[in-house]
């Protein structure tokens, strides 16, 4: 029953170029994936030497190895490379490399902006760390709370890095993880229904449906920080009314979900891992799947738990711990899912299993210390101690690191063509098995002993020298398995063992082509009619399809266009949504004294100028019927009044600006002024893009460039300047009706 | 505080229970057991929602109450109904055209979608929060249009003939950004500093428990907070729920054979 | 030396019991699933034969969840429980006539922590004498940024907000000395930002309150009388107060009473009169990044503006 079928792409010539330029200029999604990698790791061994260093200067009390203000930053920069630039990387890396081939596609949906996702990362990583050049890296903390993060209290320009590089590498973030969705929505092969597609793909969809709405709160933050800092507004500076827990709100409403951003593509590499290595499928594929989405959905309400204590009241910290307990049994059921699919299996105990064995362990106590937070009394002695550093590295080294392993000896042979020797590899294990446990298992006692995180150093009490000196010494291990690693990877590029096309007698379809893919990825697919199709083919007796059945592909696909553009649209309408709550939250109630919107707003003018802006939705409306209808003449009328409606509108919100600003109503003057300007300030500038986008398409359709064809693509900026007449609807109903004014 | 004048048994909601029960064992044909429990339950959830000491409170003292009468009648007891009609029944009254066009308009996501988070928003605008407390008529008129939204908002969902219901992945979409729509009010009442339902914020004292709700740690504020929490909290968690049963549905649409269509084609070469 | 495993409140024994119960639940959890991982590798060893493929269950797995979810509701309802018990925040509405007024108010500032009592009007830095068994509402407010107040062995952790005021019960069931902590990163010497609680039995505190409301004696050795005016021909009084004298300012900690202190610089170091010279001499060389500057004193001058210091007491 193994036929095979061709695929449906045009046999394409193979693109020869070599050499390091090359690379610079790929848009081939196994490229990209590999330089997504390769940036990971180096930022890795920059965070390695970061933490290295901050143990160092832990190991004996009073230590002064390191001066105080250079400890700060260097945790500061441990956090944020550690997230930013290695766990983000890696996984992005990983699923560019391996969604389309797991989905028998030829690249992503858009490999162009791919490219330029990518190399977004780099740029961000080179303005967060220019800091230390200019002698004052960040320094306070990866989640920068407020006010320590705002002027009085940090005056140097590293917060100023911090912002603009967390910024660039966001937009980049949300650009690959569009990407990866629309990838997996629209260019699935014929057969491949979401149904069927690779427990990996679809929680990598997960994870990308996650980032697009989980980064867009850290980016309203990181706009109200910017315009306390440069502007002199008083968001966060309670002397002049503002709210230093607001930031901590919109930081967790980013930073709660950023947790599952990691663990879902750990759950995604160890759920493709453990089946193979077992040679079972996956236990209760439906559940492991489902309990991903869900974690997906609950993630976004549980963000309060970072806050137990900061007395948010009785009610606010009840519900919250039952919201998060709940998330806990989503996990659980992977857990379940996981050792019910090793239960009864043949085990093959490779680096990679070993790896994905540590990590189940590994992530049960990190996940078992999360229940004891959730309980909320025990947060309010655990939490900002050692123990709740030892809980999230656990879950994030004893958890996602060993995943990445996990999947590195896995995955290595199909992307470079040779095998890892499993031999080093079994030293690594171990080194990292005793050097992690090592170092934060004792974690979890000093934090019992009142040790707080983020010191630079401590007095002699009783126990806590030798405790941290065991967790420094720990260390070393960690770094001589590192070193192993390294030395395996660049001798097995060399002369590794040569992998074939299955060397792990894996189940989907990457196994399918050849080690590393050509560039098309694959000449032939196997026939997809279940969820291990390789597996199928290999064994046709025992063939999936014949004993578990599962919905067939229905053959459809949505427009990618149209899924990159509501993906887009949704991404900023969070943004927007938190800029609006921003206002809410300041002008609800009259408090003090200077201009309000009643005061200092002409609710008529701007009213005219709104039908405008909404008029050139229609006008556009009309534009893009006449261009799905071929006709030219009329498109470009309709477009250009679409322009002119933008332009009139953007006129009318400057001379309203003007009129302020002649008043003394700027935006330091007080709250209402600051939130006024920056939510209509952000709304011009995205008015002011979509015309930039229109002009483009202006432009092309008088060169005779746009026809009919292009409806779709056009269509799709049809769907953002829509949203954009939507957003100052709402707008104008909160800030010029005033709908929430009490 | 006396626990009788807590309950409002003389409630004119005994007679819309009685009506709608007498309505169903009479013309509900063929319905199981699992369907009577779900529809008496429902109509269980609407007699608490104003009989119980909810529905006391929820007059003019605690917006907390409010808030529970609120969800239960938008959310529990359209549900219940639904899920309580018996299928082959159903489909029958479904064939008549006229009600055909009726399902045929609910099930339109986008109408469902607006009845459903619309009438929690709408209803939550402090003057209209304030005079519906205030005038039984317009009060009533709330409560009914809660229910009809309740019953709109469900119905690509739960509707009793499969027809009208959405494929399921629309469906996941269709709860989890009502469930955005409600995490947002709730966040918003739960952090506001102002009074969203200024009527709560000063209650009249007529029953005289007042300083006992207060004593119990009811007071305004945080009576405010678990408002906003239970607009937040437990629609989410029925809405995660709903979605649980949209992915059993999902995964368990089993398809005889795989067919493609002839005319698929894979997406070439990307413009961007 | 485990304080959070040494309760001396009932408040933090509260929390403590439920911890060890929490603990005990995750044991028994970590045991089983990590046994079943176990005995599945073991048996899976060195199966060579192909394996019965099982795609799951879904009876089992629903089966499954019971557990955990009962487990589940049990922990959020007992610490629920708990979370209601702790709460201090003052009533509105006052009924029955309880005192709804703060007892103690602790201000936070970079780095170290001001101590009010309310009734006396006793002021102190990073030290906290409280009477044992009283339960004491503590009002918490910051000076600048976020900080964080934690007494393990007493009670519950709460951040100090600026523009916020927080509550907390303060309890000692025994006479003793308990370290506190700042908990949340507030900059660059949030290591050294550490204070004492000393419960006294109720006499005692009575005793300690009334030395505290007598007059501080001036100072009478020749050196502290020089010191003394070192102090106020500096900036020292633009910062400190030091009652019955000119210097009022409350910027850094209040020096009436510095001598009877027992650490200095928030825990950096003891309290000696050598260690006070040497801070006087230049305190960033001892705490750097503090907000006392270096005054560039000879060590003829740190010595005898230590002496001053010493002889308030």
């Amino acid at each position: 029953m193994s036929t095979e079928v061709a695929t449906p792409y045009e046999p394409v010539a193979v693109d020869s170029t070599t050499g390091l330029l090359s690379w610079v200029s790929t848009v081939d999604h196994k490229r990209v994936g590999i330089l997504y990698i390769l940036l990971a790791v180096f930022f890795l061994l920059v965070g390695g030497v970061e933490a290295v260093l901050i143990r160092t200067q832990l190991a004996i009390p009073n230590n002064t190895f390191l001066s105080p203000e250079v400890f700060n930053q260097l945790f500061t920069m441990h956090g944020t490379t550690m997230v930013f630039l290695v766990g983000m990387p890696f996984f992005t890396g990983f699923s560019n490399y391996l969604v389309p081939l797991m989905i028998g596609a030829k690249d992503v949906a858009f490999p162009r902006l791919n490219a330029m996702s990518f190399w977004m990362l780099p740029f961000g990583a080179f303005l967060l760390y220019f800091s230390f050049f200019t002698g004052a890296a960040p320094n306070a903390g990866w989640f920068s709370y407020a006010p320590l993060s705002t002027k009085p209290y940090s005056l140097g320009p590293g917060i100023d890095y911090w912002i603009v590089g967390l910024v660039v590498m966001g937009v980049g973030s949300i650009a690959g993880a569009i990407n990866i969705v629309a990838t997996v929505l629209c260019m699935r092969a014929p057969g491949m229904s979401l149904q069927r597609v690779p427990l990996f793909v679809w929680i990598m969809l997960m994870q990308a449906m996650l980032i697009v709405v989980t980064i867009p709160p850290l980016n309203s933050a990181l706009a109200l920080l910017s315009v306390d800092r440069w502007l002199e507004a008083a968001f966060f500076e309670p002397v002049r009314g503002g709210s230093v827990l607001l930031w901590q709100h919109f930081f967790w409403i980013f930073g709660h979900p950023e947790v599952y951003v990691f663990a879902l593509p750990a759950f995604a590499m160890v759920s493709e891992v453990i089946p193979v290595f077992s040679r079972k499928p996956i236990y209760g594929y439906a559940f492991v799947a489902g309990s991903s989405t869900i974690i997906l959905l609950l993630s976004y309400s549980v963000w309060a738990h970072h806050m137990f204590a900061v007395g948010l009241g009785t009610s606010a910290n009840i519900f919250f711990s039952a919201m998060t307990m709940l998330i806990a049994l989503p996990t659980g059921v992977k857990i379940f899912n996981w050792t019910a699919t090793m239960w009864g299996g043949s085990i093959r105990f490779t680096t990679s299993m070993l790896f994905a064995i540590a990590f189940l362990i590994q992530f049960v106590i990190g996940g078992l210390t999360g229940v004891m937070f959730a309980a909320v009394p025990i947060d309010w002695q655990m939490t900002d101690t050692y123990f709740v550093v030892a809980h999230f590295h656990y879950v994030l080294i004893g958890g996602v690191v060993f995943a990445i392993f996990a999947a590195t000896y896995y995955w290595f042979p199909k992307m470079t063509g040779r095998m890892l020797d499993e031999k080093l590899g079994k030293w690594q294990f171990w080194l990292w098995l005793v050097g992690f446990n090592g170092t934060f298992m004792v974690q979890h006692f000093l934090g019992a002993m009142g040790m707080p995180r983020r010191v630079y150093t401590y007095a002699d009490n009783p126990g806590w020298a030798l405790l941290n000196g065991i967790s420094s010494a720990s260390v070393l291990f960690m770094v001589a398995g590192t070193l192993v690693l390294i030395w395996n990877i660049v001798s097995s590029l060399r002369h590794g063992q040569v992998a074939g096309n299955n060397p792990w007698d894996g189940f989907t379809l990457e196994w399918a082509t050849t080690s590393p893919p050509p560039e098309t990825n694959f000449d032939k697919l196997p026939e997809i009619k279940s969820r291990r199709p390789v597996w199928d083919q290999q064994h046709p007796d025992l063939a999936d399809w014949k004993f578990a059945k599962t919905p067939a592909d229905s053959g459809s696909r949505p427009d990618r266009a149209k899924v990159c553009a509501w993906a887009f649209v949704i991404s900023e309408a969070v943004f927007f949504v938190l800029l609006l709550v921003t206002y809410v939250v300041f002008n609800s109630q009259a408090t003090g004294d200077g201009p309000t919107a009643e005061s200092a707003l002409d609710v008529r003018r701007t009213g005219i100028f709104s039908l405008f802006l909404l008029a050139s939705s229609l006008t556009f409306f009309f534009s893009e019927w006449c261009l799905r209808t071929s006709r030219r003449g009329a498109f470009l009328f309709w477009l250009a009044t679409t322009i002119l409606l933008g332009i009139t509108f953007l006129c009318g919100q400057g001379w309203e600006y003007y009129g302020l600003i002649a008043n003394d109503v700027t935006i330091d003057r007080n709250l209402f002024a600051s939130t006024f300007f920056t939510v209509t300030g952000f709304h011009g500038l995205h008015v002011t893009a979509g015309l930039i986008a229109l002009a483009i398409m202006f432009t092309l359709g008088r060169q005779n460039h746009l026809t009919q064809e292009h409806a779709k693509p056009y269509g799709a900026i049809g769907v953002y300047w829509h949203f954009v007449d939507v957003v100052w609807i709402l707008v104008f109903s909160i800030i010029y009706l005033g709908v929430f004014q009490s | 505080m006396s626990s009788d004048q807590l309950w409002n048994w003389t409630s004119p909601v005994w007679l819309v229970v009685a009506v709608l029960s007498i309505g169903y064992l009479r013309l509900a044909h063929g319905r199981n057991r699992a369907q009577l429990a779900s529809f008496l339950f429902g109509l269980s959830a609407l007699a608490f929602a104003f009989v119980s000491p909810v529905g006391v409170l929820s007059d003019g003292y605690l917006f907390s109450a409010h808030m529970v009468q609120h969800l239960v009648l938008l959310l529990v007891v359209p549900l219940c109904i639904l899920l309580g009609l018996p299928r082959e029944q159903s489909e029958r009254w479904f064939q008549n055209a006229r009600l055909n066009r009726v399902g045929r308009i609910l099930a339109i996501a986008s109408i469902g979608w607006i009845c459903g988070v619309g009438a929690m928003w709408f209803w939550h605008v402090p003057t209209l929060c304030s005079t519906a407390a205030q005038e039984p008529i317009l009060g009533f008129a709330r409560d009914f249009s809660l229910v009809a939204a309740g019953l709109a908002f469900w119905w690509p969902i739960y509707a009793p003939a499969s027809r009208y219901r959405l494929d399921p992945l629309r469906g996941i979409a269709y709860l989890f950004s009502a469930c955005l729509g409600c995490t947002l009010l709730g966040i918003y009442i739960t952090f506001a500093p102002i009074s969203v339902c200024p009527v709560f914020a000063n209650p009249v004292d007529r029953i005289g428990i007042l300083n006992a709700l207060y004593d119990a740690g009811l007071t305004p504020g945080i009576d405010q907070h678990i408002g906003g929490l239970m607009m937040w909290v437990p629609p989410c968690v029925l809405y995660v729920g709903a979605i649980t049963s949209l992915l059993c549905r999902w995964y368990s649409d089993i398809e005889p054979e795989t067919r493609i269509r002839k005319d698929y084609v894979e997406p070439r070469g990307a413009s961007i | 030396m485990f304080p959070v495993f040494q309760p001396e409140s009932p408040e933090a024994q509260a929390i403590y019991d439920l911890f060890l119960l929490v603990l005990g639940i995750s044991a028994v959890i970590f045991i089983i699933v990590a046994g079943l991982i176990g005995i599945a590798l073991w048996r899976g060893r060195n199966r060579e034969a192909m394996p019965k493929q099982d795609f799951g269950s879904e009876k089992r797995e629903i089966y499954w969840m019971v557990g955990p979810i009962l487990v589940i509701l049990w922990i959020t309802a007992i610490s629920a429980k708990l979370i209601l018990t702790a709460n201090a925040i003052p009533k509105i509405h006052p009924s029955n006539g309880e005192s709804e007024a703060a007892d103690l108010t602790v201000t936070g500032h970079q780095w170290w922590w001001e101590i009010e009592h309310n009734d006396s009007g006793i002021v102190e830095a990073n030290e906290i004498y409280i009477p044992t068994g009283k339960k004491l509402r503590v009002k918490l407010q910051s000076a600048d940024v976020i900080h964080c107040f934690w007494v393990p062995q007493l009670a519950r952790k709460m951040d100090v907000i600026p523009g916020r005021e927080n509550y907390i019960w303060l309890e000692a069931a025994k006479p003793g000395t308990y370290q506190g902590r700042c908990a949340e990163y507030c900059g660059n010497q949030h290591a050294w930002m550490n204070f004492k609680v000393y419960a006294l039995t109720p006499d005692e505190f009575a005793k300690w309150e009334e030395g505290r409301h007598e007059p501080p004696s001036s100072p009478a050795e020749s050196d502290a009388v020089e010191g003394e005016k070192i102090f106020f021909a500096h900036t020292c009084l633009n910062c400190h107060t030091v009652e019955g004298t000119i210097a009022k300012a409350t910027i850094g900690p209040n020096l009436t009473r510095i001598a009877s202190r027992k650490e200095l610089a928030g825990g950096a170091i003891e309290n000696s009169s050598e260690n006070l010279a040497l801070w006087l001499k230049n305190p960033q060389a001892i705490k750097p990044g503090c907000k006392m500057p270096d005054f560039k004193l000879t060590d003829e001058e740190a010595r005898k503006v230590a002496a001053y210091l010493e002889s308030l007491d």
